[in-house]
């Protein structure tokens, strides 16, 4: 019977990955990608703002990890976590310079993408925010798109509402909280 | 931390601030070393990138009226929507429609806002025999500097509505109690 991977932290499993070397520990690999690739897609999303991208990112960056794992290249298997940022790091650094080779990659590294499982966002219900954002007082809807829509931070929305930057905040957390709370999740 | 729990959370103001870019380099750093040794801080920021996702695809979908600024009118065409536009001075009364093509559509009611620190909206829905709706929104955004006010309707719902006539009457708002800045017709044609 195999042993349950789950109750392990992130170096451990590493560790486990490490340790099978070629022989390949499915179970442990595909625990540590359950856990970091959605880490790793919430970067890109943050730094690309392309859900593709992001998607793309976390498969690359989730391939790399596991392939140096297996050829016992990552030394301190402790700071797994930290080696998957710095290579999302490194990744976006490229895809902005324009010197990201995907194609190359996916040669060296394409075998293991069948040992790699899919992250999924969490889904969430249309009508139901539509309904929640419909609700909102008009300025905290505005803001909410400003925000959202435009990615605009709170000093951009302030300049263009003539408010000061603090207000927007304030204004942006009620209506998170409010939104959230309509949603069903947690009052921020 | 690579529970469901986590010692030190980040506060939800601070992942907002992440998410929109508006931490200093060293903070953002912070945050992301947490994220990546933390599922719970990981999950609290999926529901805000959800969200956010969500937020978009509302606007592009026209699930909800919006007020704007010229600057968002702008991020939404350089975004690819389609955006059908009516612009009206005080008085004006134009024949409006939606078409299939059309994500949305923007009224631009130009107005004096030197001044102003608050506009209300009273709006007035006229669906023929005597079926009248009125409304009023208060605090609408708007730009002081820019002399309009912009906003979009649920395009999803204008499309379902046969012919009628919107009326928008602007009112600025301060201790001393309102004043008329403007009034607006649409007389709306389903396409």
């Amino acid at each position: 019977m195999p042993l349950d991977v789950a109750p392990l932290d992130d170096a451990a499993l590493a560790r486990r990955i490490a340790a099978a070397g070629a022989a390949v520990d499915s179970a442990a690999e595909a625990e540590l990608y359950r856990r970091l690739a959605p880490r790793a897609r919430l970067y890109g999303l943050r730094h690309l703002r392309d859900p593709h991208a992001a998607r793309d990112l976390m498969q690359q960056v989730l391939l790399m990890t596991l392939e140096r794992l297996r050829a016992g290249k990552l030394r301190e298997p402790e700071r797994i976590a930290s080696f998957v940022l710095g290579m999302c790091r490194m990744v976006v650094l490229e895809i902005r310079r324009g010197t990201w080779r995907r194609e190359t990659l996916l040669q060296t590294y394409g075998d293991t993408a069948e040992a790699v499982d899919a992250s999924e966002p969490l889904a969430l219900d249309g009508d139901k925010l539509a309904g929640c954002l419909d609700a909102l007082a008009e300025r905290e809807r505005t803001v909410m798109v400003m925000t959202f829509f435009a990615d605009r931070s709170g000093d951009e929305v302030a300049k263009e509402l003539g408010l000061s930057a603090g207000n927007v905040r304030v204004i942006r957390h009620r209506a998170l909280g409010r939104l959230r709370a309509c949603m069903g999740g947690e009052a921020a | 931390m690579t529970g469901t729990h986590c010692a030190s959370p980040i506060e939800f103001a601070t992942l907002v601030g992440y998410w929109v870019g508006e931490l200093p380099a060293a903070a953002e750093a912070v945050v992301e070393e947490h994220i990546f040794a933390c599922a719970y801080c990981t999950q609290r920021l999926e529901e805000l990138t959800v969200l956010s996702l969500g937020v978009r695809a509302a606007v592009r979908n026209g699930a909800m009226p919006v007020a704007i600024t010229k600057p968002l009118l702008d991020s939404m065409r350089q975004q690819g929507m389609r955006i059908r536009e009516y612009v009206l001075a005080p008085g004006e009364r134009v024949n409006c429609t939606i078409r299939a093509d059309d994500d949305a559509v923007v009224s631009r009611l130009q107005v004096p806002l030197a001044g102003v620190k608050r506009v209300d909206a009273l709006q007035s829905l006229d669906r023929g025999e005597g079926r009248v709706q009125q409304r009023r929104v208060e605090d609408v955004p708007f730009d002081p500097d820019a002399g309009e006010v912009l906003s979009l309707p649920a395009a999803a719902e204008l499309r379902k509505m046969p012919a009628h006539t919107f009326r928008v009457q602007l009112v600025a708002v301060d201790d001393a109690g309102e004043r008329p800045l403007g009034e607006y017709t649409f007389a709306h044609t389903p396409s």
